[in-house]
């Protein structure tokens, strides 16, 4: 599903990302660790299109990222979901009007767009807030309202960048029981995290990070 | 459709919340359009006029006194059989010394010193409608000297040349002022939507992130310039009308200006239709180019 093969990315001359070679099978749950500028966010970002390798190849889903066009970009978006770690909510939209907008853009009828963002918000417990501005929400909430827009279109490949940040113990074990849900439909998921407790809630293939190499790649316990 | 509805709610979204701006830029671009206008207005006159003189060109070919019956009505036949030729009128020797003394009655002095009647007869012709050009009028003239029995041939030529190529370089000065101020348009308004897109490049990326296609996420700018241009024509055009009402009530000045002009028209209905159909379009284009820099910073 997703492939990495000696992959380098440099910020300023500096390496975020040194040869990284990975493999992410369908349906896979992964955890991505690393302390604070590891180069997790830089990872997700290379498979979301949004930054591009300095050198090595990605393939996701069998494609070649470097060859895709910047008009196929969005395309290959359209299969992926992303939580972002600074949310990236439209501010002057409702809630529900910022989960709705990848359907939209995708020309999905009212009706499913309704039906479908509707869902979104009752999965993350947001349901109640729909009609707020992010704004006023607290972060724990945007980050809810992020994580209803990466799942809304039922991605393939749903990547989620420190998606329980801003949340207390128990609602970030209940995102992660939501993660595992989604991942039970098949979706695959990589998920960057710094939180202990939920890689030991979760229990999936943890991959580490160090100052942009992969330090360790462990399965789950059995 | 709701993507429509969605982009129509952008950009009156985005007009709103820059209403200063956008008054300026429909301000500036109706100035610019205004500036053309003037042009166009006079140049379209300018040819309403020289066509309305052209209806009345005639062509007067003067006869050899010593020409005989015969040969007068050979030539009669001959001229009234030219496809240039609408209507033909004889004016005899008699005839025209009538004619002159009583349209200059204090010049009587100036012919009876001569004895004989010294105006010649004349054919006095106007052109059927297709022939009615300066060049067409020209050649014809010239082919009618060399006709036998023709003495002279006189068509009214200065004033029409001179209002032709006069006419020439309006319409030159109209396409050139008209090219530099679309330019300024487009600009004025390319710089306005860069406004609204700089301080939306955070939204303009999100779409990006979400799956947004680069054409979903301009066609609310494209809209927004389009409807800038169209109202700057608009203005522009409600300008002109009120200049153009001023002038003619106020000034009398049409019949001044130019002594021949039979009346000064405005734009007529179709045509300002066409004008802020072109202000659509020069604020759409604006709308494009404004995207070229951002595209570019983002590589
Ligand atoms: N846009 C950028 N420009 C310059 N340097 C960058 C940029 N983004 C990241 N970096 C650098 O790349 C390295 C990896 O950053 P990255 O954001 O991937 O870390 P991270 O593992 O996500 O950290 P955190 O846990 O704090 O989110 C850091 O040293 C960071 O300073
Ligand atoms: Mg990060």
């Amino acid at each position: 599903m997703i492939q990495l093969f000696h992959v380098w990315k440099h910020y300023a001359k500096r390496p975020a990302l040194s040869d990284i070679t990975l493999q992410v099978e369908k349906g896979e749950f992964v955890l991505l660790m690393g302390p604070s500028g590891a180069g997790k966010t830089t990872l997700l970002k290379l498979l979301f299109c949004a930054e591009r390798a300095d050198d090595g190849q990605i393939l996701i889903q069998g494609k070649n990222v470097a060859r895709i066009k910047p008009s196929g970009v969005p395309y290959l978006r359209r299969t992926m979901g992303f939580v972002f770690q600074d949310f990236r909510l439209l501010q002057k939209k409702t809630v529900f009007d910022n989960v709705a907008l990848p359907l939209l853009v995708q020309g999905l009828s009212s009706f499913d767009i309704r039906r479908k963002a509707s869902e979104a918000l009752k999965a993350v417990g947001l349901e109640h807030r729909k009609e707020s501005r992010p704004a006023m929400l607290s972060a724990g909430e945007q980050q809810r309202a992020c994580i209803a827009r990466a799942i809304v279109n039922s991605p393939l490949i749903l990547l989620a960048d420190e998606p329980t940040g801003n949340m207390d113990p128990d609602l970030a074990a209940d995102i992660m029981d939501l993660f595992k849900t989604i991942n039970a439909r098949g979706t695959t998921l990589v998920i960057a995290t710094h939180n202990r407790q939920v890689v030991e809630q979760v229990n999936r293939r943890v991959v580490t990070l160090a100052e942009g190499r992969l330090a360790s790649d462990v399965g789950a316990r059995q | 459709m709701r993507r429509l509805g969605y982009w129509v709610r952008e950009a009156v979204t985005n007009i709103r919340v820059n209403q200063t701006t956008t008054f300026i830029a429909v301000v500036t671009t109706a100035f610019t359009l205004v500036c053309f206008g003037v042009f166009l207005l006079l140049y379209l006159n300018l040819r309403g006029a020289v066509s309305s003189l052209q209806d009345d060109i005639k062509v007067i070919v003067y006869l050899h006194d010593d020409l005989p019956a015969q040969g007068l009505a050979d030539l009669q036949r001959r001229l009234s059989g030219e496809p240039e030729a609408a209507d033909l009128a004889y004016v005899s020797k008699d005839k025209a010394l009538a004619d002159f003394r009583a349209q200059f009655p204090s010049e009587q002095g100036l012919l009876q010193g001569l004895g004989e009647n010294p105006l010649p007869a004349s054919f006095e012709m106007t052109l059927t409608p297709r022939y009615r050009s300066v060049d067409a009028v020209k050649r014809w003239t010239d082919r009618l000297k060399a006709v036998p029995g023709v003495a002279q041939v006189q068509y009214s030529r200065d004033w029409i040349d001179n209002l032709a190529t006069m006419i020439g370089y309006v319409e030159l000065a109209s396409v050139a002022v008209g090219m530099l101020l679309a330019a300024a348009s487009v600009t004025i308004i390319a710089n306005t939507i860069r406004l609204t897109l700089y301080a939306r490049r955070e939204e303009i990326e999100i779409m990006r992130l979400i799956g947004a296609t680069g054409a979903f996420i301009k066609i609310p700018y494209l809209l927004e310039g389009a409807v800038l241009g169209a109202l700057g024509a608009m203005l522009a055009l409600a300008l002109l009308k009120g200049g153009f009402e001023f002038m003619t009530l106020h000034l009398g000045l049409p019949s001044r200006v130019l002594g021949l002009a039979p009346k000064l028209g405005f734009f007529p209905f179709q045509m300002s239709v066409w004008l802020v159909v072109a202000g659509l379009f020069l604020g759409t284009v604006g709308s494009l180019i404004s995207w070229v820099g951002l595209e570019r910073s983002r590589t």
